[in-house]
């Protein structure tokens, strides 16, 4: 049995980093993902990693921006160690190798980005989250012979100990569908996002909250999932995003009525306040008759020089032209608001770990929490590597005062026979896609900018109906080597889990707060929700409700406003 | 039509019957050819590997020459990696004015200066485009009705398509088939059309240059090509002049005459094989094909 | 909506049967992408087709196959596009090349491509220890190390790369570019060491056969072939490196050929290619070319004088040219992917360069041959 100090479920930006930092402790790491590496949706980040280098700006100024963003969800703490450490990360992924951008005398160049009051976005062309992705990969690959990779990999479940600790995992290889159970004294999700819960998303069809879903079910709390961002600016249809950097270049917005709307919003910020701010104005606008019959409203980047777009948002006159047939040089491009991250997530301290001995989580599939009720644009590739690389040497330290876990073979023994029972599945189910589209589309329409009491409640109960469909569903692929088919029904299993807590955490906040709006609670209510809402496993009942406060180090919730 | 003519090196060293039969067909095609005889080697991109500015520079200077005929309609050439050697030095000059500027200073002192956008086409190209496949067709004396032919594009004068000007509206990447089938004969789909004949290493891996080009007229052989035409002397090289060696190389007998693109045209127009420089082939057409009646008459090839 | 049919190619190493094509109706507006349509013949019809995805927006590099063909990323490539390029209207889809078939659409990029980035070591060598802050680069430098980071190691590249087809050792032309995306950053100490290794390899740079299927290929502009020139540009003339597989020594023969004839003189350049007509190198070539010479005399295509003589004579401005270039410090070279478009260039010439300065890969009319 494969058997590591540390084990790394994703190998996004958060995993990589943790596998290094653990490397580096001295520990012996495995990194586990079902794609390869560079597969990882990190890559699509676009726009920048926000740090506070410039001995102009402050960490307390980012710190304090991100705490608003937060909506004063965000635990201050965390806030202020990641905006404290930023400048360190940074400094040592240039020196890794990072192609950052550069102003006129050779050092690190910035850009503008959302909700930020000083330009602190570094940041390689507009595939910044590409080129983090990648070199941390040629660390890994430099690093060989410390990590050990399991590339194209799929966990089925966490494995605890008699005592309940995390003690490894379970995975199939996809390539030959043999499973293997993974001994580890420490165990990292870092598995990434939801958003496939939605439809459309700017999410990769990975993103189906394995571990977000893995860690529930071994007990481990999640924290602040109503909170769901919507981006501001994804295409209409194939919800394929257009990152917040055109914004920073100066484009603007406007409805079908020409009508340049953020200012009735968001008179100072403009197109540059917080994202849910400015998905909200859109949807607003949508919802009130002004939008385009698509169900849009225009992003115009023809205010950008030509020559300015052709080299810093060269990636999004490509996905204009090839994914809307628009060049978006010469006319406005239609968008709307679509599913695009998780603030939420298991919940963690500030070095990752779980109330799970042995669990970490880290990046998206996590909750610190740093983004509280909304993220800032370039500050979740920031969140994936500070608290990747502070669980991983947490992580470490951990596995160096203890013995090797025997995790006992029955687990292996019962995935083999969940995979069994799906193969072996009667036909007449039906088909995973569609349930998976019912589920997207009802998510996105009762769950998203705008939510109320009967919307979520309609969510519930469509969502445990498809549980049970789900269950039964058309399987048609029963052989071995790279089975997507029965991946898929895992993955359905676990969106299905993720969705419902999300809906359960809308319900119970009863205010409106960052990302989460209610119809029938608009406001803000600090007084009786200035809090974290926390689910916990409750056998098939669904989710158990708790609340954690926020911590707070420095400053007091006030009014948000852009 | 007048065209500044740019009949490239080889044709004048190791392929002298392309030269020959060029200078033959034009007049029938009532091209009237200015060569440019100033003007140098276009660098086959080996130059441009080497320096770019100094292949932009001499390929600079040789439009220039061009753009000194008088009356001429266009540049043409003869050479498949004379146009893609040439087209990706005018990308770079067409694209920036200060660089164009910069290397006219240099053209400057023999009192020459390139001015932005020269069209400059492959003879392949201006058939189909200047001169027009209909008209072609009405001057064909002599079909190579039964002639199965094997077009043999190779790389230069079709990748990268946006540099070439392939598009839609230009399929440039299937004027050797449009031509054969307008001159009356049948084109012989293979394998290897659009590979690489392996000139570019033949010098730095011999075995898998020839490999290629083995590999490529062994396609045509089971497709029962009776013979390759091909619009670049330096694929001529490789597929004709090296064909003995290609045969060890990937063991097995070949006897595929490769034809250059004028001799074809020259076969159509009622021109003689002798005229047109067949029989300084290595792998002599005139022993595989019997052109007296312009079908296939089975001779096997005579090394 | 309209109706398409996409022509997969299945396979499943399990039945022990050979690949065969299998035919799927998908229903799907026109812009839609081939993949689009293979998820929805999946979804719909046969969840046992395999194919590698995830982003759908030509980020991740997943979905790399061969339509109609040629090798692109499934999600980039719209359904009525793919259809106008399919000779009888239906869209064949199939494999990648050069890598062995895993199932369906899935290749074993271990075994080819990522065996092949590694062999580059593809990680940063930094000269020294690091700085405290940050290493102070030129923005032009990162900037052009940008096009080469901008591979998302999707493979299209390698699948149709022609040296690879008959040499499979061959190093390839993603792992080559990976190569320029280190020797080209400041930041790396050991750029000597990289492109000795890379030119003295008979696998390496030099193997290249020059044919730009690569730069066809890729994407996301990266232009592998012309990285590959660009080592052995920098190889030779800035590390005077004189690999044994005659790379170095072709390239100078043939610049030196023209400079001195003005046009090729052919008889010079194999020779000269090994290092010179009575070089030890160049006897076995010309040993084992004398038939061919013998034959190039016989058929009278080549004249003894002709060959021993040299025809042409470089003209003084030629001459001139050469001089003035290399009698510079700095070679000068304009990169379309760095300089980008002129803003006063007019429109049809500033396309042609924005579709090779941006890298697009959707030029919206596509020729199908190639």
């Amino acid at each position: 049995m494969p058997a590591h100090d540390v084990l790394i479920i994703g190998a996004g930006l958060a995993g990589q980093r943790a596998a290094l930092a653990a490397a580096e402790a001295g520990a012996s790491v495995a990194i586990m993902s079902k794609v390869h590496p560079v597969r990882s949706h990190s890559n699509a980040a676009a726009g920048g990693i926000n740090a506070a280098l410039n001995p102009d700006d402050s960490w307390e100024s980012h710190a304090f921006d991100t705490v608003k963003g937060s909506d004063y969800l965000g635990d201050q703490d965390a806030i202020e160690i990641m905006c404290r450490e930023a400048p360190g990360e940074v400094l040592w992924l240039e020196h890794r190798g990072v192609t950052f951008h550069r102003n006129g005398e050779g050092k690190l160049g910035t850009r503008a980005f959302g909700g930020a009051s000083a330009a602190r976005t570094y940041y390689v062309a507009d595939i910044t989250g590409q080129a983090l992705l990648h070199v941390l990969y040629e660390q890994l690959m430099k690093a060989h012979a410390q990590v050990d990779r399991y590339e194209e990999w799929f966990v089925t479940a966490l494995v605890q100990d008699d005592e309940g600790d995390c003690c490894g995992a379970v995975a199939r290889n996809i390539r030959d569908g043999s499973m293997g159970l993974f001994a580890a004294k420490a165990v990292i999700q870092a598995s990434g996002g939801a958003g496939q819960c939605f439809k459309p998303t700017t999410n990769a069809l990975i993103c189906t909250g394995d571990g977000i879903a893995q860690s529930f079910r071994v007990g481990a709390p999640l924290m602040d999932m109503e909170m769901i961002q919507y981006h501001p600016t994804t295409l209409a249809g194939n919800g394929i995003l257009i990152t917040e950097g055109a914004r920073g270049e100066g484009a603007h917005l406007y409805n079908a009525e020409g009508e340049r709307f953020m200012e009735k919003y968001a008179p100072n910020k403009m197109e540059l306040a917080s994202r849910d701010v400015v998905s909200r104005s859109e949807q607003t606008e949508i919802n009130e008759g002004r939008g385009f019959p698509d169900g849009t409203v225009a992003l115009d980047i023809t205010k950008v020089p030509r020559k300015r777009t052709l080299e810093a948002l060269r990636e999004i006159v490509n996905i204009g032209r090839d994914f809307a047939g628009v060049d978006i040089t010469r006319e406005p491009i239609h968008i709307k608001p679509g599913c695009h991250y998780i603030m939420g997530g298991v919940k963690t301290d500030i070095w990752g770990a779980t109330n799970i001995p042995g669990l970490y989580a880290a990046g998206e599939v996590a909750c610190v929490s740093v983004h509280g009720g909304n993220r800032l644009g370039a500050n979740s590739l920031l969140d994936t590597l500070i608290f990747g690389r502070r669980s991983g040497e947490h992580a470490a330290q951990r596995a160096a005062g203890m013995a090797m876990p025997q995790p006992s073979e029955a687990a292996l023994a019962n995935e083999r026979q969940m995979i069994d029972r799906i193969i072996a599945r009667e036909a007449g189910g039906r088909r995973i896609s569609e349930i998976k589209d019912e589920l997207g589309e009802m998510m996105n329409e009762k769950c998203a900018v705008f939510r109320t009491q009967e919307g979520l409640t309609e969510a519930r109960s469509t969502i445990r109906r498809l549980m049970e469909e789900a269950s039964v569903a058309a399987i048609d692929d029963r052989g071995t080597v790279f089975n997507q088919d029965v991946l898929g029904a895992i993955e359905l299993g676990y969106m299905l889990e993720v969705a419902e807590c999300i809906v359960m955490g809308a319900l119970e906040r009863k205010e409106s707060r960052g990302a989460q709006f209610r119809l029938d609670y608009p406001q803000r209510d600090d007084g009786a929700w200035l809090k974290h809402i926390n689910l916990s496993p409750n056998g098939g009942e669904g989710p158990r409700i708790s609340y954690s406060p926020v911590t707070m180090t420095q400053w007091e919730p006030q009014e948000r406003t852009y | 039509m007048k065209v500044a003519y740019w009949p490239g090196c080889v044709s004048r060293g190791f392929t002298p019957e392309l030269h020959g039969s060029m200078a033959l067909v034009a007049p029938l095609l009532d091209i009237e050819l200015v060569e440019l005889d100033r003007a140098s080697c276009c660098g086959a991109g080996v130059i441009a590997e080497h320096n770019q500015e100094l292949a932009d520079t001499l390929n600079a200077r040789t439009f220039a020459l061009a753009q000194q005929v008088e009356g001429a309609d266009m540049m043409m050439n003869i050479c498949s990696t004379c146009q893609g050697a040439q087209s990706e030095c005018q990308e770079r000059l067409d694209a920036n004015t200060e660089y164009r500027d910069h290397v006219n200073e240099t053209l400057a002192a023999e009192g020459l200066t390139y001015d932005r956008g020269i069209a400059n086409k492959h003879f392949l190209w201006l058939m189909v485009e200047e001169i027009g496949l209909e008209a072609i067709a009405a001057m064909v004396t002599q079909p190579l009705t039964g002639l199965r032919v094997g077009p043999f594009y190779g790389c230069y004068i079709v990748r990268p398509t946006d540099r070439l000007g392939i598009d839609r509206a230009h399929p440039r990447d299937s004027y050797l088939h449009q031509l054969i089938e307008t001159l009356g004969g049948t084109v012989a789909d293979y394998a290897g059309q659009y590979k690489c004949c392996g000139f570019p290493i033949i010098t730095m891996n011999q075995e898998a240059s020839l490999k290629q080009a083995g590999r490529h007229l062994g396609d045509a052989l089971d497709a029962d090509a009776d013979c390759l035409v091909t619009p670049c002397p330096l694929c001529h090289l490789n597929l004709d002049l090296q064909q003995p060696l290609a045969e060890k190389v990937v063991g097995r007998p070949l006897g595929m005459p490769v034809l250059h693109l004028p001799q074809m045209v020259g076969l159509a127009l009622g021109l003689e094989p002798k005229q047109l420089g067949l029989n300084k082939h290595v792998v002599k057409p005139t022993s595989v094909i019997d052109w007296s009646t312009s079908v296939v008459a089975g001779v096997p090839h005579a090394a | 909506m309209a109706d398409y049919i996409l022509r997969l190619r299945r396979y499943s190493p399990e039945t022990g049967d050979a690949p065969y094509w299998e035919d799927f109706q998908v229903d799907l507006d026109g812009h839609r992408s081939v993949l689009d349509g293979i998820l929805q013949a999946k979804d719909r019809t046969d969840a046992s087709i395999g194919i590698r995805c995830s982003c759908r927006a030509a980020i991740c590099g997943s979905c790399g196959v061969r339509i109609n063909g040629k090798p692109r990323l499934a999600c980039h490539m719209h359904l009525d596009k793919a259809v106008e390029d399919a000779p009888d209207g239906v869209i064949s889809v199939e494999p990648m090349g050069n890598m062995p078939v895993i199932k369906d659409l899935i290749v074993d990029m271990d075994a080819v491509h990522w065996k092949k980035i590694q062999r580059v070591t593809p990680w940063l060598l930094p000269d020294g220890p690091d700085p405290e802050q940050e290493h102070i680069v030129a923005p032009e430098s990162m900037i052009d190390v940008t096009q080469t980071m901008a591979c998302i190691q999707c493979g299209a590249c390698v699948s149709d790369c022609l040296s690879m087809e008959v040499d499979p050792l061959f190093i390839g032309p993603a792992a080559l570019a990976k190569a320029y995306r280190f020797v080209g950053d400041p930041r790396d100490g050991q750029r000597y060491e990289r492109l000795k290794d890379l030119s003295e390899d008979p696998h390496g740079i030099y193997d290249c056969t020059h044919c730009f299927n690569c730069i066809e290929a890729c994407p996301k502009g990266v232009a592998p072939m012309s990285q590959i020139m660009r080592l052995r540009r920098i190889a030779g003339s800035d590390h005077e490196i004189d690999d044994r597989n005659n790379g170095h020594r072709h390239e100078k023969a043939f610049v030196k050929n023209i400079e001195r004839n003005g046009l090729l003189h052919e008889a010079d350049l194999l020779p000269d290619s090994y290092g010179g007509k009575f070089h030890p190198r160049a006897i076995p070539v010309l040993t084992s070319s004398l038939p061919v010479v013998l034959a190039a005399l016989m058929r009278g295509k080549v004249t003894p004088k002709k060959a021993l003589l040299h025809q042409h004579k470089a003209s003084d401005d030629v001459k001139r040219i050469y001089k003035h270039v290399h009698d510079k410090e700095k070679r000068y070279e304009l990169n379309l992917y760095v300089a980008g478009e002129e803003e006063d260039a007019g429109d049809e010439a500033g396309e042609a360069v924005q579709a090779s300065a941006a890298g697009s890969q959707l030029p919206e009319e596509r020729s199908p041959n190639t």
